[in-house]
């Protein structure tokens, strides 16, 4: 390397650093932490109002061209179906976006029906956790699903803390993931409310802004507070969901997971990912290094490099 | 083979013929062998015959599954979507195939040659092993057929998943590149041969970094799901910390396990400086994974200390993780300092089937058993037992396949009565050779 | 009033159903037909039966808040609403939009410094008024026992001559 070309680098680096320092300062992203699109929209569920009438099943069963159930959408015995030997009850199914339960709580003369759908998270771990990028959070609020890129790798199942994708095991050449998608394609990308909180007859779900549904949420404790817990569930809840809960009971006895951490799920990964672009640029230095160190004035002991390879 | 080589007839280990003239690739894929005595070998072999029900009974069987779905043929549900394909074939595959990287780098970065003999193994464990987990994945993927999405299609790059899928490929390709210098030096290429050494150091380097990061990759994946691993198995801090290091004895005791067989197995395969320098290296392999488990132990501990998780150890779970951590790493800590000690190779031996016991084990639990641990148990289905049996049978056989061929446990011999291609043997005196036996 | 046998009244009743919609009536015992948008396809209208309601319930402010100038019972809504004045709105479609989640509703839902902000649409009012008085006092609680459900109905809830016909293997859990 001749003297001349280290100081033209040298130069050339020196003008490349200024030029970036006295461009206009980009305006400093946003810190901290996501909170949801400003304008993202969210449902309230609220447990006091659900009467267990399964007209939301319904509904998204028409609204999303599912197959037709095993049983009618007004058949309530359902409530009392139990799997694995009693320990679960219904889940969203690959046919099935949304299902209601019924609970017994105690202290509570009537039971309380709970729906179960996807959440809508603002920071979901299913699309943090995709390597195809299937998943995308539309600034409506919806988490969608692209099944064209999906390989499914079935990550986004085990990364959900609300245990809510489910997979269409029984098909072959296109198994995909399913799951409630915020009816965006047909109704909220078009401001229009999704089929079952359209349908809900005793308005136990309501539809807007999720930073206004917070507002109404706190607002009806503030109203009732013995008519319901202090929390909204869902509002702290791996970074915040979509979908909000208020309940009467306690939210552990009507099946809600109240271990969940407040942080996204994102959250447990940053320090690793972080940690990637280091190690690719430090290791070869680093070996390389000991390489050196260790095999100074040693011979390789190899044939190939010293000793002519042998005619064959 | 022993028999015939009993007779007197010898397997192939060199470029050239007696007479000088050279095997073709058909008489080298023969070993050097008539098809009859060779037909006759295969059959004789009572191994073959086991290998021979599993794939009556497993072939078909993945091929039920391609025709009928994973839900056929696996308990995959929405709760439970790994079984043992991943379980098994990709978490616990992927840290025993950490030998690659290890012997690479004792090798080649840190220039004891004194390991090579056995250097060659190491590497084609590392890499039918990974070859291998990625068959146990295209068996479990819902759309096998985009495996290659995440490489061209669709990126989603702060997926840990996305980190794995990229590490894995250029790992593979490192690694068939380390094992193409032998398959070069068996078909007679020497300048591909040549070509590929030049680049060792460089090649290696890659394996270093390529291993550590998705070998800790494979453990921060469960870190997307925390509560569902039990606490004592789970650690949002370390958790990649404890995949990597576990992978270190992992690789190395794999090594001693598949010397251990082949030595007891297919001797006659080994070349003197392999026999002669198995049980010394056995030892050292013991030491290096002695200090991989020592530490392993310790940081195990520092995480359950760090998320004050002693209460646990009193529960069901809590006995199930002592059984683990005493089977797979305690007991081999000692068993390995006292061979070491003692210089009782055999007692190394048993401590290295008992820390892969140990790390299948880990894996099994962090992935399978207590994932979940809040919910129901999910025991996988009988065929999807079978199918991973069979893929892993299908390992052996090309596992088999190839030591039996490539010189790997034994140094290539460019002319019959010459040197053998590797230096550090030294030179005996004239070969005796066998009669070959007449061509057909 | 004259008196009438509940018989003539009902006729009465369905007679002034169309009337109902287009102006707001201040009788006390106008007729109500429910007629919401999304239920209406799938449940026939109710015939709802008002001066059972206005015997049974002994209050107006019970089911119409405080807008009927009978006062109101309501704590909360007193503090505003104490005045024993009829209202320009009384019937329950007046205030409860019957699509509740439109842009302008949504929008509406947005201005906090407005009162009322959390407000049922037409049909959830109506089921969350009645459903609570039905479920105490033995009312008709089901969805049927109130409006029978049409064949659209029928067919949305997968029932009736809708309904799953060999029942297959539970899909896999």
């Amino acid at each position: 390397m001749s003297n001349v070309s280290r100081r033209k680098f040298l130069a050339g680096g020196l003008a490349g650093g200024a030029a970036v320092m006295l461009a206009p300062a980009k305006k400093a992203l946003a810190a901290g932490s996501f909170t949801g699109f400003p304008d993202g929209m969210g449902v309230l569920v609220d447990l006091t109002r659900c009467v267990g009438c399964r007209s939301c099943e319904a509904a998204c069963n028409k609204e999303q061209n599912l197959p037709a159930p095993e049983l009618p959408f007004d058949d309530l015995s359902v409530f009392d179906q139990t799997f694995h030997h009693g320990t679960q009850k219904r889940r969203p199914t690959e046919d099935a976006y949304t299902v209601v339960n019924r609970y017994e709580p105690e202290n509570l003369d009537k039971p309380v029906y709970r729906k179960i759908q996807c959440n809508h998270c603002n920071e979901p771990s299913c699309l943090t956790s995709c390597f195809v990028n299937a998943y995308t959070k539309t600034p409506e609020g919806a988490v969608i699903y692209n099944s064209k890129v999906c390989v499914g790798c079935r990550t986004c199942m085990v990364a959900c803390p609300f245990h809510i994708p489910a997979y269409s095991y029984s098909k072959v050449l296109d198994p995909i993931v399913k799951k409630c998608i915020f009816c965006y394609d047909s109704r909220v990308k078009h401001g229009k409310p999704p089929a079952c909180v359209e349908i809900c007859p005793a308005q136990a779900l309501t539809f807007g802004k999720r930073k206004d549904l917070l507002k109404i949420a706190k607002m009806r404790i503030k109203k009732a507070p013995d008519k319901y817990q202090p929390e909204i569930y869902g509002e702290n809840q791996v970074g915040g969901t979509g979908w909000l809960y208020l309940s009467e009971a306690p939210f552990e006895q009507v099946g809600f997971d109240t271990t969940l951490q407040k942080e996204p799920i994102i959250d447990n990964v940053k320090g690793f990912l972080g940690m990637v672009p280091m190690v690719l640029a430090i290791w070869p230095a680093l070996f390389t290094g000991f390489h050196l160190l260790a095999t100074k004035h040693k011979d390789h002991g190899h044939d190939d490099s010293h000793v002519e390879e042998e005619e064959q | 083979m022993k028999e015939l080589i009993e007779h007197g007839i010898k397997p192939l280990d060199g470029a050239k013929k007696r007479d000088g003239r050279k095997w073709n690739l058909m008489e080298k894929l023969f070993l050097g062998l008539p098809l009859d005595q060779y037909v006759g070998q295969v059959l004789r072999n009572k191994f073959n015959w086991l290998l021979g029900i599993i794939f009556a009974v497993g072939i078909p069987l993945i091929i039920y599954r391609f025709i009928f779905g994973l839900g056929s043929v696996t308990h995959s549900s929405y709760d439970y979507p790994w079984g043992l394909f991943l379980g098994f074939g990709l978490f616990c595959m992927v840290p025993l195939s950490a030998s690659g990287f290890m012997l690479g780098t004792t090798v080649e970065i840190f220039g004891r040659h004194d390991f090579e003999p056995i250097e060659r193994l190491a590497l084609l464990n590392g890499l039918l092993g990974y070859l291998f987990a990625v068959v146990y994945l295209l068996v479990d993927l819902g759309q096998p057929w985009r495996l290659s999405y995440p490489m061209i299609y669709a990126w989603g790059p702060a997926a840990v998943l996305f980190l794995v899928g990229w590490h894995v490929a250029v790992y593979l390709s490192v690694q068939v590149a380390e094992v193409s210098v032998s398959f070069f030096e068996w078909i007679g290429w020497p300048n591909a041969k040549k070509f590929i050494r030049k680049g060792t150091i460089g090649l290696t380097v890659s394996g270093i970094i390529l291993s550590t990061l998705h070998q800790g990759a494979l453990g921060a994946l469960f870190t997307y799901a925390p509560g569902k691993v039990h606490p004592l198995w789970y650690s949002a801090e370390f958790q990649w910390i404890h995949f990597f290091t576990s992978s270190i004895p992992g690789g190395l005791c794999m090594v001693i396990a598949v010397s251990t067989i082949v030595i007891k197995t297919m001797a006659w395969r080994c070349d003197d400086r392999f026999k002669d320098n198995l049980n010394q290296l056995t030892l050292k392999l013991a030491k290096g994974a002695a200090m991989g488990l020592i530490t392993y132990l310790v940081i195990k501990l520092i995480a359950v200390a760090h998320d004050n998780e002693w209460v646990y150890l009193a529960t069901g779970w809590g006995t199930w993780y002592l059984v683990e951590m005493l089977l797979g790493v305690i007991l081999p800590l000692i068993l390995f300092a006292y061979s070491i000690r003692h210089k009782l190779v055999s007692v190394a031996r048993v401590g290295a089937f008992l820390t892969i016991f140990g790390i299948v084990l880990n894996r099994l639990n962090t992935a399978l058993i207590t994932f979940n641990w809040k919910l129901y148990q999910e025991i996988p289905h009988v065929f999807e037992v079978i199918i991973s049996i069979t893929i892993f049978a299908i390992y052996i056989a090309v596992y088999r396949f190839i030591l039996n061929r490539l010189p790997i446990l034994y140094a290539w011999k460019a002319q019959t009565s010459e040197v053998p291609v590797t230096a550090e043997v030294p030179v005996s005196a004239q070969e005796q050779e066998q009669e070959y036996p007449a061509r057909a | 009033m004259f008196v009438a046998s509940s018989l003539n009244l009902r006729g009465v009743f369905l007679l002034l159903i169309s009337l109902l919609l287009a102006v707001n009536s201040y009788a006390m015992d106008a007729p109500e037909t429910v007629q919401i948008n999304a239920l209406a396809n799938y449940y026939e209208p109710v015939e709802f039966d008002h001066q059972l309601h206005v015997d049974v319930s002994g209050d107006c402010s019970v089911c119409h808040h405080h807008t009927t100038g009978t006062g109101t019972t309501d704590l909360y809504c007193s503090k505003c609403h104490g005045q024993f004045e009829e209202m320009v709105t009384v019937s329950c479609a007046d205030c409860h939009s019957a699509e509740p989640f439109s842009a302008e509703s949504i929008h509406r839902q947005s201005q906090q410094d407005l009162f009322h902000v959390d407000m049922n649409g037409l049909m959830g009012a109506y089921h969350q008024n009645c459903l609570g008085c039905h479920q105490e006092m033995d009312g008709p609680t089901g969805c049927q026992e109130c409006h029978a459900r049409t064949e659209a109905g029928d067919k949305l809830y997968h029932s009736g001559e809708f309904a799953p016909k060999a029942p297959e293997s539970a899909a896999s859990h």
